[in-house]
């Protein structure tokens, strides 16, 4: 296996279990109960509650994040650990606090810490219910401008996924006005993506502030595996890079076909995606020339057969 | 506008069904033309949308995807039956899809 072309790349929320590549793994549950312990012990206690076939829990946008997190780094470390290191590592939008803890740059507790205390001053500056996300696919970029500027609907596009999905995010009224609109002008897809946050914008660059208080007194180290920007396509080489990453990843769009077809042009040729469902991988698919995709339980067993 | 022949029949019915069968692991002679994308499948518009790119270069089809979506409001597709008929539609009109419905 040629260990320097794989990347790692972590999702930012868990929608789907449905195809979750941890079913027979040996060890993924002790592995996951051991983190989902340790959360519990430093987050929240409720977690130890948390059930993959019963999962209440991920309808809570913060719990969300910390088991989307958890079962990242759970994932990461079990193919770590059978002799799988990756090249480079990559988060998607929240997805950035487990690519920073496989690369080494933060220890478990912290990357919790970021997720608490980001999640605390977003609700501190946004009232809740009054913001959004969408997904749009079928659509391009002036596409989606044009149907925000003819309505007068105040959104921004926060990601873009391929030449034709994209992800925005603003005033929740004016995102479901949109995605009724981005319908009716052909979008094959336009739906909302059930948070409360309008994740990625300026909206947030408050609460940024106030997370960086944590941020610049929390440890953060070099990382070890080079981590890949989603917001610039810049490698992270040191702590401080790091700190602005969290910092900036609150309220900065990214783009995630510049950030794959960038790991592709740095020689990765090889995708897993360390989460329990499939949304990064079926992406890429969009993406030309952006290299293969392959669940990351595969990987485990061929490293074991060779 | 594509003249369809019983062969681009035969070979559109042969893509969906082989596309369907890998990509929703399932077993190709259990799909029929009843079968429910989503229900039965699993399926998903990043499907429905991958299909349309293979088609596109397939058959150097000059259409816009969002001329198939306004299509596709008028004309929901469940079935693989109903969304190869669409495919068909697509290779004869291309970006003149719509006036069909005029």
């Amino acid at each position: 296996m040629a260990e320097d072309t794989i990347a790692f790349v972590f999702p930012a929320f868990i929608s789907d279990h449905r195809d979750d590549p941890s079913h027979g793994v040996l060890g993924f549950s002790k592995v996951f109960q051991a983190y989902l312990s340790r959360a519990a012990d430093s987050v929240d206690k409720e977690l130890l509650s948390f059930h993959p076939e019963s999962n209440p829990m991920l309808q809570d946008e913060l719990r969300n994040q910390y088991i989307s997190y958890i079962y990242g780094c759970s994932c990461a470390g079990i193919l770590m650990k059978s002799g799988v290191k990756p090249a480079m590592t990559a988060g998607y939008s929240m997805g950035i606090y487990a690519s920073l803890y496989t690369a080494g740059s933060i220890s478990f507790e912290t990357g919790l810490l970021f997720i608490q205390k980001a999640y605390e001053a977003i609700r501190k500056v946004l009232p809740h219910g009054q913001y959004g996300m969408g997904g749009v696919i079928g659509l391009s970029e002036k596409d989606i401008r044009d149907i925000a500027g003819q309505h007068n609907l105040n959104l921004m596009i926060v990601n873009r996924n391929s030449d034709y999905s994209f992800t925005v995010a603003g005033n929740s009224f004016h995102i479901n006005v949109f995605l009724l609109k981005a319908r009716e002008e052909g979008a094959l897809h336009a739906r909302s993506l059930g948070v409360t946050v309008p994740y990625h914008t300026n909206l947030l660059s408050e609460a940024a502030i106030k997370l960086s208080e944590t941020v610049y007194t929390a440890e953060v180290r070099a990382p070890e595996i080079p981590i890949i920007s989603a917001l610039s396509q810049n490698l992270i080489i040191n702590a401080e890079r790091a700190r602005m990453e969290v910092v900036n990843n609150i309220h900065n769009p990214f783009n995630w076909l510049a950030t794959q077809v960038q790991m592709f042009s740095s020689g990765i040729r090889l995708f897993t995606e360390c989460g329990p469902s499939q949304a990064l991988r079926k992406n890429s698919k969009f993406i030309p020339g952006a290299g293969k995709f392959v669940n990351w339980n595969t990987l485990i067993r061929d490293n074991v057969t060779t | 506008m594509a003249k369809i022949t019983e062969s681009t029949r035969n070979e559109v019915r042969e893509i969906v069904f082989a596309f369907f069968a890998e990509e929703c692991e399932a077993d190709k002679s259990q799909i029929t033309d009843n079968t429910n994308i989503i229900k039965d499948l699993d399926g998903d518009s990043l499907m429905f949308l991958e299909l349309i790119e293979i088609f596109k270069k397939k058959y150097n089809l000059d259409i816009e995807l969002k001329t198939i979506g306004k299509y596709a409001v008028k004309h929901p597709v469940d079935t693989i039956g109903q969304l190869i008929e669409m495919q068909m539609l697509i290779i004869e009109h291309e970006n003149r899809l719509l006036e069909l419905d005029k």
